[in-house]
């Protein structure tokens, strides 16, 4: 029987921050809302999602007069993303 | 982009099509900051060695103390502009030179502190210190981002090291020293500087 896709995972702008932050140390919100070309307001949205979730850690900080919000992938994140993965190729028998 | 369900296959074209765009918009770091201390270090090397040469006063040494300004100067603007994206390697890099600008602290505080329970110092000792410090960091930023001048050149720079300390002083140091400094400087920071910023154009 094939094993269910994380929801948390299975939705294409978490699942794009989430790939993201695999392949880099620490990425911002600026950064992601490139990257994904999604609107300030979802992206916000789903990034507190992953974050309540505890699959992104999610850092604040002051650089000059403007606030930075930093995102990091966690353990929990890259150990769920990684079953994802497995899970999706049963899927698609690779 | 929509927060919205996707088929399997979707799911893994996203995954590979993200990784691939976020690994294509890093930039590759750039030689300036080697730049920055390298010329730094030429210059005072060539001040200091004047000064000290032409007045007779060793104390004109001090100056080297000065190297900590571009420390000071890139600490701050780090402070204000802080990067969009961190990579793995910036990580290493970052905390690689962070461990150097200890190595620092903890030589110069130790010496002031012997120095002051013996009755004398010679921060002379400093430049084949900073030398190899310096060389090993560059060195190792080098191997990181996989540069081989800028990894393997302040090997050469640390020759001038090894003479300074096989040949070094109980006290007062030779003013030419302070021009082998400055030589040392620009094998290992200022021609891999350029070489990295001339890379980064193509």
């Amino acid at each position: 029987m094939l094993r269910e896709l994380d929801p948390l995972l299975h939705s294409q702008l978490r699942l794009a921050i989430v790939s993201i932050l695999l392949s880099v140390d620490e990425a911002d919100f600026v950064y992601l809302k490139e990257q994904t070309g999604a609107t300030a307001g979802n992206l916000s949205v789903q990034i507190d999602k992953l974050a309540a979730a505890e699959y992104i850690r999610v850092t604040k900080e002051f650089v000059g007069k403007k606030t930075r919000t930093a995102c990091q992938i966690t353990e929990k994140g890259r150990e769920a993303f990684e079953l994802y993965v497995e899970a999706l190729k049963e899927y698609l028998k690779l | 982009m929509e927060e919205k369900k996707l088929n399997e296959k979707e799911s893994l074209e996203l995954i590979t099509q993200m990784i691939k765009q976020s690994r294509k918009n890093i930039a590759v770091g750039s030689g300036n900051r080697f730049l920055l201390y390298g010329y730094s270090a030429v210059i005072l090397a060539v001040v200091v060695f004047a000064l000290v040469y032409f007045t007779g006063n060793r104390l004109w040494a001090a100056l080297w103390f000065a190297m900590f300004l571009p420390f000071v100067y890139t600490t701050l603007y780090d402070r204000k502009h802080r990067p969009t994206v961190i990579t793995y390697t910036d990580r290493m890099i970052n905390e690689t030179w962070k461990v150097i600008g200890t190595l620092f602290i903890i030589t110069v505080l130790t010496m002031m502190i012997l120095g002051y329970v013996v009755g004398s110092v010679n921060f002379g000792l400093m430049m084949p210190l900073a030398l190899i410090y310096c060389g090993i960091g560059t060195s190792i930023t080098g191997l990181v981002i996989k540069d081989s001048v800028l990894a393997y050149l302040p090997l050469f720079g640390l020759i001038f090291a090894i003479y300074m300390l096989m040949t070094l002083p109980a006290l007062h140091t030779p003013v030419t020293w302070h021009l082998y400094f400055g030589i040392s400087f620009l094998i290992m920071m200022v021609i891999p500087g350029h070489n990295l910023n001339a890379k980064c154009r193509k």
